[in-house]
């Protein structure tokens, strides 16, 4: 029985790769754990393995072929006794015809992994900096962090990135990518593995006038650097009675991932948004990602950019302008709606579109406000927001006590009790650290249906 | 040398089998490998060479070193009378801070730690600006933000210190780094204590030092205790500059009641910072006080370990050896003390007649701009205040 080798992936966020080179030939005999090719990744280069034993009959993906789909099959393996034809069969049957190395066609992207929400709603950019008429472009949220770093690199000689991985290696999730190539290693630093060593460097770095970009792999190591987060760079202008500041930019990945576990997954929204002398960013979008990231490194105070990986490789329209910039502090509402307001930041602007939707179909309205910026907080918006729905429901994948839904439902408490028909509703991870399994980390984080569910829970239906 | 007691004399406890009494390491300064230039007695007998100071710099720095020891005899008093809240004292610790910050030019920058009151005299803070601080009043560049002791200005390119200790060891690496890349020629020094080489960011920042090779001066101030740490449960190096070897950086350890001896091993690795990169300089000195205002080291130290310090007194030696260039005497030395006790009244007077900061300024500086949260509380608590006053009037 004829075999398919399907194109592997990596880890649970890797969407497509490069078949780099076949390390056997059509014919030749393979047995179970022969290495039978290289595969190359945005990450690493992977040996694939032959799980079966047999005779590589066709080889569907040739060398060299990049952008090919995770489970794309690439190969097929026959058993003892069987002719190409066999092989041949299988090609056709699954549709994929050979795919040559030259020119590159790049596969379609593969399905999002199972805890991601489906694919994205088309997200109006924010308006309110974007003349009519301009033109805009598809990129993903990955090329938009970088454009906006590149653009403040060329604009300002101060500010330079420091990091794990960010120079040769091109960052570990490509977020730096072309950086050092253009602006050199005098201002793209590799540094040692340790958070609170390049996060002190960056702040004495700030102290002595740069404006310096630290990237953290992801929040979750920062951890060890959170020392000089909060009491250092928040801290210095208040404390020197303002003769010393840290401009700067911490930014990298936050909040769950993909099957990463408790000690990589996790949302520190709510941690550093409570601290006073930080900004807090969250972005969603590409547009948002990119025109936030500017104000960050202009920005006189030291920012803290919480990204996402899942939604790194996502596209959005970003408007094509010279100097494209978002204000802190601004919320967007991306949905207008009459019923209900749905209020949310990052990846969880997914739940919030999607069930903006579902809820559309049932007579309900939903307003979906997406925060982008955590601290300080557009709390006016949102209490215009609840002034014309009476409703709120608020979406966060970080823990409920003292969230970001918390904080919210107490402003609309003190500022907006009289507009409430129906108290304020979290949606939130459950409070548990993530488990591994995947059922158990798809059951961890929120759903649609659950704010489906809570949504019209306010509404009383 | 006064060594402060405790009034909690009942906490100690008599050992049975006496070890052989303790001993001042600079005594066998040469057998210790510390580089020294002056005895007990202020004679020219250590390895090192006399360094060229001219007479009017070298008067300055002694006369600061007595009025950094005045500073802690009063500002202990202050504490211990509730005028002020804390208090670190500084006493035995004055030739490393003083010797060092002489080393260096008035815009290099200082990153120090917290019982260096002489880095701001040196540089000319004025003294009412430190008790101003002290106190917490308006006179207080900082605004009544920082606990006393917890000095610096960048006025005078000093950073202020932090009590997160070792964490400015990395700040000062990148003040450097961003130094190089303007591609500036300044000068950096810090200083921190023997506990600071078990956090982490030592280790780090020593790390990057021997990679990037930065202009740092790392001045490790071995006054043998953390609080209640000895050295011996701090580390089982047997010295602290020895660790600069593992990670490539020069390193000596000198005596830190010398303040000859530290002036010129700290001008030397100053001076060769921007071709040779970053030295880690041990210096060897003694915690003759408490830790801090809230410490008792009657509970971990005998009275003994402190006394064969006495002899080794940083003033008695520098005076010593000033006297013997007859640049010094007796007469000298009583209206210099004199002087110093009436410029710290004045100054206290001074401070406490100053107002509190206003309350209106607890708002400033969070961010460079005010968010509306800021604005709102601002608002709040001045309408409070404005109500409360209201009210006393009408009494």
């Amino acid at each position: 029985m004829t075999v398919q080798i399907l194109m592997p992936a990596l880890s649970p966020t890797m969407t497509e790769g490069t078949v780099a080179r076949w390390l056997k030939a059509e014919g030749e005999t393979v047995t179970s754990g022969d290495i039978i090719a290289e595969i190359e990744t945005d990450k690493a280069t992977m040996e694939l393995e032959a799980i079966d034993d047999g005779i590589l009959g066709k080889i569907l993906i040739a060398s060299g072929t990049e952008g090919v789909a995770v489970n794309t099959p690439i190969a097929v393996i026959l058993e003892e006794g069987e002719d190409a034809s066999a092989a041949d069969a299988v090609a056709s049957a699954s549709g994929t015809a050979p795919i040559a190395a030259e020119p590159t066609v790049p596969a379609p992207a593969a399905e999002p992994a199972a805890s991601v929400p489906a694919a994205p709603v088309a997200v109006a950019p924010p308006a309110e900096n974007i003349p009519v008429g301009t033109e805009m472009v598809s990129m993903t949220v990955r090329e938009a962090l970088r454009d906006a770093m590149a653009e403040e690199m060329r604009r300002d000689d101060a500010v330079f990135l420091m990091g794990e991985e960010v120079a040769q290696y091109q960052g570990a999730y490509k977020v730096s990518q072309g950086l050092l190539d253009e602006f050199g290693a005098r201002r793209v630093i590799d540094t040692p593995i340790t958070e609170h060593g390049f996060a002190g460097v960056g702040v004495g770095a700030a102290y002595g006038g740069l404006k310096p970009i630290v990237e953290f792999m992801t929040f979750n190591f920062a951890m060890q650097a959170i020392d000089h987060i909060i009491n250092s760079a928040a801290k210095t202008l208040y404390m020197s009675g303002g003769q010393m500041s840290s401009p700067m930019v911490f930014r990298g990945a936050n909040g769950a991932a993909s099957r990463v576990g408790a000690q990589h997954s996790q949302c520190f929204a709510a941690w550093y948004s409570q601290i006073p002398g930080l900004k807090v960013v969250s972005p969603y979008s590409a547009a948002d990602a990119k025109g936030l990231l500017k104000s960050a490194i202009r920005d006189p105070n030291p920012v803290v950019f919480l990204e996402n990986e899942l939604l790194y490789g996502r596209s959005f329209d970003v408007p094509v302008l010279d100097d494209f910039t978002i204000p802190i502090g601004k919320a967007n509402i991306l949905r207008e709606g009459t019923d209900v307001t749905l209020v949310a930041f990052s990846i969880s602007v997914d739940y919030a579109l999607q069930a903006a939707d579902t809820l559309a179909t049932e007579g309900i309205s939903a307003e979906v406000i997406d925060l982008r910026s955590l601290r300080p907080l557009d709390t006016e918006t949102l209490v215009n927001s609840v002034r014309k729905t009476n409703r709120m429901v608020t979406i966060e994948e970080g823990w409920p006590q003292n969230g970001i839904g918390a904080e919210i439902a107490a402003v609309m408490m003190e500022q907006a009790f009289d507009d409430l028909d129906a108290p304020v509703l979290r949606i939130t991870g459950k409070d548990v650290p993530m488990p591994y399994a995947a059922n158990l980390e798809k059951l961890a984080l929120p759903t649609v249906d659950d704010v489906v569910a809570a949504a019209k829970s306010v509404c009383y239906r | 040398m006064k060594s402060p007691k405790s009034s909690a004399t009942d906490a100690k406890t008599t050992k049975r089998d006496q070890p052989p009494g303790p001993v001042c390491p600079l005594q066998n300064a040469a057998a210790n490998n510390i580089r020294q230039v002056i005895d007990d007695q202020g004679k020219l007998t250590g390895d090192l060479p006399e360094p060229d100071i001219a007479p009017e710099k070298l008067l300055h720095m002694y006369e600061t070193m007595v009025m950094v020891r005045a500073i802690d005899d009063r500002g202990w008093i202050l504490q211990r009378s509730g005028r002020i809240e804390f208090w670190i004292p500084h006493c035995g610790l004055e030739a490393v801070h003083n010797g060092a910050t002489l080393a260096y030019e008035d815009d290099d920058w200082i990153v120090m730690g917290y019982r260096h009151p002489g880095v701001m005299l040196l540089r000319g803070v004025p003294l009412v600006q430190l008790f101003a601080q002290f106190f917490g009043r308006d006179g207080d560049p900082f605004k009544g933000r920082r606990l006393p002791t917890l000095m610096g200005d960048r006025r005078y390119n000093i950073v202020p210190t932090t009590t997160q200790v070792g964490s400015y060891l990395p700040h000062t690496c990148g003040m450097a780094m961003a130094a190089k890349i303007k591609g500036d020629a300044t000068n950096f020094m810090v200083m921190f204590g023997d506990g600071s080489s078990s956090r982490g960011e030592f280790h780090s920042a020593l790390n990057f030092a021997g990679v990037h090779k930065p202009p740092v001066v790392f001045i490790c101030e071995n006054n043998g205790w953390a609080i209640s740490t000895p050295q011996s449960t701090q580390t089982a190096s047997a010295t602290y500059a020895e660790k600069g070897d593992a990670y490539g950086v020069r390193n000596l350890v000198v005596d830190g009641n010398d303040a000859l001896a530290v002036y010129s091993v700290v001008k030397e690795a100053r001076d060769m910072g921007h071709d040779e990169g970053a030295t880690l300089i041990e210096a060897v000195t003694y915690r003759m006080g408490y830790h801090t205002s809230s410490d008792n080291p009657d509970l971990y130290r005998e009275q003994a370990d402190v006394d064969v310090w006495v002899p080794w007194d940083p003033l008695t030696r520098l005076r010593k050896y000033l006297e013997r260039r007859k640049l010094w005497n007796k007469k000298k030395e009583d209206a210099l003390w004199t002087r110093c006790k009436a410029e710290i009244s004045a100054a206290i007077k001074a401070a406490e007649a100053m107002d509190f900061p206003t309350p209106a300024t607890m708002f400033d500086d969070t961010y460079e701009e005010q968010t509306w949260l800021l604005q709102e509380q601002k608002a709040h608590l001045l309408a409070d205040i404005a109500e409360l006053e209201r009210r006393e009037g009408q009494k």
